[in-house]
């Protein structure tokens, strides 16, 4: 398989954030899939079992889980994850809540019996106070993205986060991003990573 | 509050005010009071425009006191959209000022015999009543600069835009908030018709002079006010996530779960979701110098409002809420957030309800109007509805007529007013509220997620088919009750997960009144509010046949789930069997 080319941004801590956005479109990773939802979070995403608690809503290929031990990761699952929400439907889309009845037709069940393949694509969406909560991990760890998707966030980026961005680098090298974006093809795939300087350091 | 002040605008002389004991309504606040006034005193089958139909403004129990959440407002009437009862519930300085000034209800009743225009001033030292029409076709703000060169900054306005003004089945009665912008509105139903009809344009309230009402247990009061706000602030949602981002928040979870009504209710996900999420507008809010956490009243410690300013920094609009990005967002096909923004001003300045707009830009989109996703069309749509125009006079009555004008099949209504942003189809259990409500079809008529603290009608089994239906009854019941007191709905999260959060609401009420209110009490005083509102829709001309969702829910399937909505019609017939 071909090495994906990869971009790392180096930023102040602060600046981490104006990447959470990409969270909820969606980020593809790579990793270890034919596991259940709670071993993907737990391995995969290294979330601890506070943030677990926090996970209030789950959709797994668009349904609502309501057992993450049953409910299974596979090549091309799509995972989206949200901290507890307002209203009824907030409610309704609890895991295991007491609304779930509501939106029977719309409830995760897991058909699979086994699965061979052991590692694949996931794409990931993380969404409202979870994004500060696990995107920094996420960040670091690397998440693939379309071309065309990472250079028109790019271009939505503000002037501070330029100032605040202590280095990127393209496959290991320091890289001009104005030359990057020109080398750039609609439909590559990047990997993205991003840490703190704090962290790095 | 002991009394309640009646305006007569069939007057001889022009309308007057006389303020009477509250009697028989002693006890009652917000929906209760409004509910209560209607069904007593307005008969079911008057025309909504018409002498004998009323118009009810009552603030909730605890509006006026100390006790945080507690600035709701209660707008009641015979709606002219649906032709049923009508409770539209706002935030906004009103209900606090109004509780202060010792008011339990003002009552707008009558036929107008003439043309001319009124401003009502209300404050500590009486009732002032003035024609004025200077304010004809003024928009809300305008009115409400013109209120404050005329009574200074100290007051509150209660209004109706153009829209109230030409008694249009949209239009709102809006409400000044924190800052003096009518921000606020009781949007639904068309309870800003029933004030034009009276030919009253401004109520303008000052409590200058007036203090805040006192609890029967000062100390009780303020220990339980402190529990509840701590339970509050200590809970995920009412404590952070709507903090943060507001109802909004709600848009990438509908969409990623297939939920979002999209393109006129054709589909459950929408491609320019993330664009207008509550997490991108609150980047937004916070990069262009707005506020994301701001309060519709004072004594909210939620705030899940917020400003939103334009490109160049400059207020444009409060923080739209989800319903409102929703209906004039995904429902149309439109993913830019300034002009959704811009809509939700125009919407406030004319004075007509989001929701009821944004489903009626889509019906006449689907008519072939407009393309899906044309902002700048559904943007002059609005603008048709301010100037009256003709065909603004259709699309301001409502989805249901514009539907019935351009020959539309696909249109989501119930009882003639327009479903909000939840598919009946993904979230069936919604759909059973849409459908059975007193309301019409109305997200907030079954909000209150109070019901299994209530345990109204015994512990529901949620994964019986018929749990539902029971369900739906008891979150009807515990919103009932709750839209009665005053207190903003959004409490109703931190109630359900934290019973003591409950019980503090609960000593609050004891507290204030010395009564020994208990969960039972709650509910049955939201059973009462709703056997009210049932029995006044039945002598109105309602049937079984009128709680159902429109016929294509059953028939269409909505992707990408391809759902139909299977809720029986024999099961929804018993929502109302306790
Ligand atoms: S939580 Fe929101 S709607 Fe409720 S009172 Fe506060 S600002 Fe108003």
């Amino acid at each position: 398989m071909l090495a994906i080319p990869h971009l790392d941004f180096i930023v102040a801590k602060p600046l981490l954030s104006e990447f959470f956005l990409l969270l909820q479109q969606g980020v593809l990773i790579r990793c270890r899939v034919s596991c259940s939802v709670a071993a993907f979070l737990r391995e995969e995403l290294r979330a601890g079992e506070d943030t677990i608690a926090k996970i209030q809503s789950i959709f797994l290929d668009g349904k609502a889980v309501d057992d993450i031990e049953t409910a299974l990761i596979k090549d091309g699952s799509v995972l989206a994850l949200s901290a507890a929400m307002p209203g009824l439907v907030g409610a309704t889309l609890r895991r295991g809540g007491a609304y779930s009845s509501f939106r029977n037709a719309i409830t995760y069940h897991e058909k699979a019996e086994t699965c061979s393949v052991k590692e694949g694509y996931v794409r990931i969406k993380i969404f409202n106070l979870l994004m500060a909560e696990m995107g920094p991990c996420l960040l670091q760890r690397g998440v693939s993205l379309k071309a065309e998707d990472l250079l028109s966030f790019m271009a939505g980026l503000s002037q501070d986060f330029w100032k605040g961005c202590r280095r990127t680098e393209f496959d290991n090298k320091p890289v001009d991003l104005r030359i990057l974006q020109n080398s750039l093809t609609a439909g590559d795939e990047i990997l993205l990573s991003v840490s703190s300087a704090q962290a790095e350091a | 509050m002991d009394k309640i002040l009646r305006i007569d605008v069939g007057a001889k002389g022009g309308p007057k005010a006389t303020a009477v004991p509250v009697g028989d309504y002693a006890g009652l606040g917000g929906r209760a009071m409004t509910s209560a006034i209607i069904s007593k005193e307005v008969p079911p089958l008057c025309h909504p425009l018409g002498a004998d139909n009323k118009l009810v403004i009552a603030p909730g129990l605890l509006s006026g006191t100390a006790s945080a959440m507690s600035g709701r407002i209660s707008v009641g009437c015979k709606s002219p959209l649906t032709g049923g009862i009508k409770e539209a519930n706002s935030g906004g300085q009103a209900s606090q000022v109004l509780a202060r000034l010792g008011y339990s209800a003002i009552v707008l009743e009558g036929k107008p015999k003439s043309d001319d225009l009124y401003k009502v001033f209300v404050n500590k030292d009486g009732v002032r009543i003035s024609a004025d029409n200077s304010l004809r076709m003024l928009t809300n703000y305008d009115l409400v600069a013109k209120m404050k060169a005329e009574y200074g900054e100290k007051m509150c306005c209660i209004s109706i835009g153009p829209a109230g003004e030409m008694k249009m089945g949209a239009a709102t009665v809006a409400f000044t908030d924190m800052e003096l912008r009518p921000t606020r509105h009781a949007g639904r139903g068309g309870v800003g018709a029933v004030m034009g009809a009276k030919n009253i344009k401004v109520i303008v309230l000052d409590d200058t002079g007036m203090a805040m009402r006192p609890p029967k247990d000062p100390e009780k009061f303020k220990d339980a006010n402190k529990r509840f706000v701590d339970g509050l602030k200590k809970h995920p949602v009412t404590g952070q996530g709507l903090p943060a981002y507001g109802t909004n928040v709600l848009t990438n979870i509908l969409n990623e779960v297939g939920g979002y009504p999209t393109y006129n209710f054709k589909q459950g996900r929408f491609d320019g979701a993330a664009a207008i999420s509550g997490e991108t507008l609150a980047e937004t809010e916070k990069k262009r110098g707005a506020n994301p956490t701001h309060g519709c009243h004072r004594g909210c410690v939620i705030q899940c409002s917020g400003t939103y300013n334009d490109k160049d920094g400059h207020f444009l609009t409060k923080q739209p809420e989800y319903e409102t990005v929703w209906a004039h967002g995904g429902n149309c096909g439109i993913s830019d957030m300034d002009k959704i923004a811009m809509m939700d001003f125009l919407d406030d300045n004319y004075g007509i309800d989001t929701i009821e707009m944004g489903a009626t830009i889509a019906v006449a989109m689907e008519a072939g109007l407009a393309k899906f996703g044309d902002a700048d069309a559904a943007i002059s749509f609005i603008h048709e509805v301010g100037k009256g125009t003709d065909l603004g006079r259709i699309l301001g009555n409502g989805a249901a007529l514009t539907g019935k004008a351009f020959g539309v099949e696909r249109v989501p209504v119930v009882k003639g007013q327009a479903m909000p942003a939840y598919d009946p189809r993904a979230v069936q259990g919604i759909g059973v509220t849409y459908a059975t409500s007193p309301m019409g079809a109305d997200h907030t008529a079954g909000y209150a997620v109070t019901a299994n603290v209530l345990k109204v009608g015994g512990d529901v089994n949620a994964l019986k088919p018929e749990g539902q239906v029971e369900l739906s009854r008891n979150l009807q019941i515990a919103t009932a009750a709750i839209d009665s007191t005053g207190m903003c709905l959004f409490i109703a999260f931190a109630v359900l997960d934290q019973p003591d959060t409950f019980q503090a609401l609960l000593d609050l009420l004891n507290a204030f009144y010395g009564l020994n209110l208990t969960g039972d009490g709650v509910t049955d005083l939201g059973k009462m509010v709703l056997k009210m509102e049932r029995d006044f829709n039945k002598a109105a001309g309602f049937t079984p046949q009128h709680d159902r969702l429109p016929s294509y829910f059953k028939t269409e399937k909505f992707a990408p789930h391809n759902v139909t909505f299977e809720v029986k019609d024999e099961d929804l017939d018993k929502v109302f069997n306790w």
